[in-house]
């Protein structure tokens, strides 16, 4: 009111006018379906001067606009305060750019050559429309929802996120359509645009960053953004998009690493912690967003990147009720190096969890791989990847793992994750001993069923190596050169179940018998061709060395005159 | 009381909430920004008149229209379907060629109307009608006619 009767008129007027301003500034965001901006107004502008600003917002000319609110087209003399838009708001925006024929062809033409050279600035939500639209005039080409055809037609590349977060609709559109149609998919892998685009990391990233429930999960996990930030990973990650039996090694390599967690104590709190609050969320954005492919390669990519496996393991599946026990120490390398890479190493890697666990056949172990303990584990590992060293470094840890790197389908039993929750929970044990017993009359009654499953013997191999993260608690660390240590006649008789089901599985030859002598027959027969002719010294050296033969070769040279 | 809270599995949203709420969303544009929805009115306290709008997909021959609706919700709402009439001129199955009105059994949201259902459910499902081969390229009005009714 009395502004105006102060001393100094302008800049009272001003201070009016810029407090008008704040008061009636508004931030409307305005939406293409491609596009999404946001644009501060004065509230009570009209709807002429809103069309302005987005005229230079998005590059469009005027009267390509076409404002939408509420369901009504905003017309040039109406105001906002008129249609109720304030400040939050969303509004539509249509930029027509190429009118139909009917509506003149002189229109039609400045309209699509004006068009052009604003496709390269503006959002290309416009560019696919002049260049698909034009030519055939009144009636577009009816191109089939296939993200593939059309050179000229831009929007299918936005589609494959050529360009940025302007291309969100397209992109769920895309997704949408991936989702219903696996055929598509595998179109679209084996089209080498995509082929290209995928194996540029940056570009991958980018879509993947822009989408937004990503980016929610980057905020809540730093990690995930440091392993979307590293090319390296990401270029793997593609590779693993493209190959799926490399996925699905990658897969069962990430659950062998994982096995490392659960041996640690209190690994499996962390474990769980993990899966709550970084598997979840991820899994429900993959399940909708992406499917599940990037986020499991994801998962599984992070141990790849520690471990060179571009070959395929013909080993057989781990087994899902196989010993408890150790981590083997390249798997070792893996959980710590994973670790200390990023946190979010292991994170990702949990997420992919629930796939392998689907799709591998010895999936058996499925709801016992989320038990508390396992979760809560990766959560303390990913909290504290010194810790991870640090345990993992413990000399018990040694010899645990020096047996079972010395002999593979031991640690192939091993590392299964299912496997060491169980061992820790005995009333799954009991059960497991049960389904075990089940198991064995299905055996005799139908051999044939059972190859995809992985012995089913929470066998003593726990026994054999020690490395039982049995209800016994941690292991002692002697236990790896003592095999027959176990007693319980139940695990006796699960290693002959074991054994049987590996006959079943494949005919590979695993450990066949609890005693050092059958277990080293190999090491044996190996120190024998050498000219180790003393059956009992190679024994015993073999126990000393864990079934180390190189070891044992050591000690029985130095035992010798030399 | 127990009974009848033991029957019914959903707590059953009032009508007005439930308007209420899709009128905030049609401001807020929840969405993929290819249909927009309001009150007809903003003084209709019953919340009963709504104007919607579709905007023709792309690459089928109602590209770059924008197409206005009117909906009706009723007093049975969300329990019952709305009523929904074109109201800028179209070409396509399941409206009625002479007054726009959309023909409950031709649109699936509408047949199959549940009360999870909501007006942003009966656009969208008109616009992806308008993608289907059977309708992508039936030949159009001139643009900017409307419906006589």
């Amino acid at each position: 009111m009395a502004e105006s009767s102060g001393t100094d008129p302008t800049v009272d007027s001003n201070v009016v006018e810029n407090a008008a301003k704040d008061r009636t500034m508004i931030v409307v965001t305005v939406k293409t379906p491609k596009d999404k901006e946001e644009i501060a107004i004065l509230e009570d502008s009209s709807v002429a001067q809103f069309k302005e600003e987005i005229s230079k917002r998005f590059n469009a000319k005027l009267d390509q606009l076409v404002l939408i609110f509420a369901g009504k087209i905003l017309k040039d003399g109406d105001t906002l305060n008129q249609h109720g838009i304030k400040d939050g708001l969303t509004v539509h925006l249509v930029i027509k750019t190429a009118p139909k024929a009917t509506s003149g062809s002189t229109s039609q033409n400045s309209a699509s050559s004006s068009g052009t050279p604003q496709a390269n600035s503006s959002s290309s939500a416009s560019s696919p429309v002049p260049n698909a639209s034009t030519p055939p005039g009144t009636g577009p080409a009816i191109q089939p929802p296939n993200l593939l055809s059309g050179f000229g037609d831009l929007s299918s590349l936005s589609g494959m996120g050529m360009g940025s977060a302007n291309f969100m609709e397209l992109q769920q559109q895309m997704q949408r359509q991936l989702m219903s149609n696996p055929e598509m998919l595998s179109q679209i892998m084996d089209n080498p645009l995509v082929q290209n685009m995928m194996s540029n990391p940056d570009l991958m990233r980018q879509m993947i960053v822009t989408n937004p429930q990503m980016q929610q999960l980057m905020e809540r996990n730093p990690e995930i953004s440091h392993m979307l930030n590293n090319p390296e990973l990401m270029r793997q990650t593609m590779e693993l998009a493209r190959n799926p039996a490399m996925m699905q090694e990658m897969m069962r390599n990430q659950d062998r690493a994982l096995s490392n967690l659960e041996s640690i104590p209190g690994g499996y709190n962390a474990l769980r912690r993990m899966y709550t609050d970084i598997q979840e969320p991820m899994f429900s954005a993959a399940r909708e967003q992406f499917g599940n492919n990037p986020f499991s390669a994801l998962g599984g990519n992070l141990d790849s990147g520690v471990q060179p496996s571009r070959t395929e393991n013909r080993e057989p599946l781990p087994n899902p009720w196989g010993p408890p026990g150790t981590a083997p120490s390249e798997s070792r390398g893996t959980g710590s190096s994973t670790t200390t890479s990023s946190n979010g190493g292991t994170a990702p890697s949990v997420s992919s969890l629930p796939n392998p666990l689907g799709i591998n056949a010895s999936g058996l172990g499925n709801g016992v791989f989320s038990s508390p303990g396992m979760q809560s584990l990766m959560q303390q590992i990913s909290e504290n990847p010194q810790l991870m060293q640090n345990m993992l470094s413990a000399p018990y840890m040694r010899s645990m793992m020096q047996s079972l790197a010395q002999n593979p389908d031991l640690a192939s039993q091993m590392q299964n994750p299912e496997a060491l929750s169980v061992m820790t929970n005995p009333r799954a044990m009991q059960a497991l001993m049960q389904i075990q017993q089940g198991l064995q009359t299905l055996q005799t009654e139908a051999p044939g069923l059972m190859p995809s499953l992985a012995p089913g013997g929470i066998p003593g191999i726990p026994s054999t190596t020690g490395g039982s993260v049995a209800p016994e608690g941690p292991p002692p660390p002697t236990q790896g050169s003592n095999p027959s240590a176990d007693v319980s006649p139940s695990q006796q008789q699960q290693q002959l179940m074991q054994q049987m089901l590996q006959m079943f599985a494949g005919g590979v030859t695993t450990t066949q018998a609890v005693t050092p002598e059958v277990r080293f027959q190999q090491q044996l027969d190996q120190l024998s061709a050498m000219g180790f002719l003393n059956r009992e010294a190679n024994l015993q050296a073999l126990i000393a060395t864990g079934g180390d033969i190189n070891a044992a070769i050591e000690r029985l040279l130095g035992s010798q005159p030399s | 009381m127990v009974v009848v809270t033991l029957v019914t599995y959903r707590v059953k949203v009032p009508r007005n909430f439930r308007l209420l709420e899709e009128l905030e969303e049609g401001q807020k544009g929840v969405g993929d920004g290819t249909v927009s929805w309001g009150l007809e009115d903003d003084e209709d306290i019953m919340l009963t008149r709504w104007t919607g709008m579709i905007i023709g997909p792309p690459r089928t021959i109602y590209e770059n229209r924008m197409y206005s609706l009117k909906v009706e919700c009723g007093p049975r709402y969300p329990e019952s379907p709305p009523f929904v009439r074109f109201v800028t001129k179209i070409n396509l199955n399941g409206v009625h060629n002479s007054n726009g009105v959309v023909d409950t059994r031709a649109v699936a949201a509408l047949a199959k109307w549940q009360n999870s259902y909501s007006i942003r459910v009966v656009l969208q499902e008109l616009r992806r009608l308008m993608m289907c081969k059977e309708n992508m390229k039936l030949p159009q009005p001139p643009e900017g006619q409307v419906f006589s009714n």
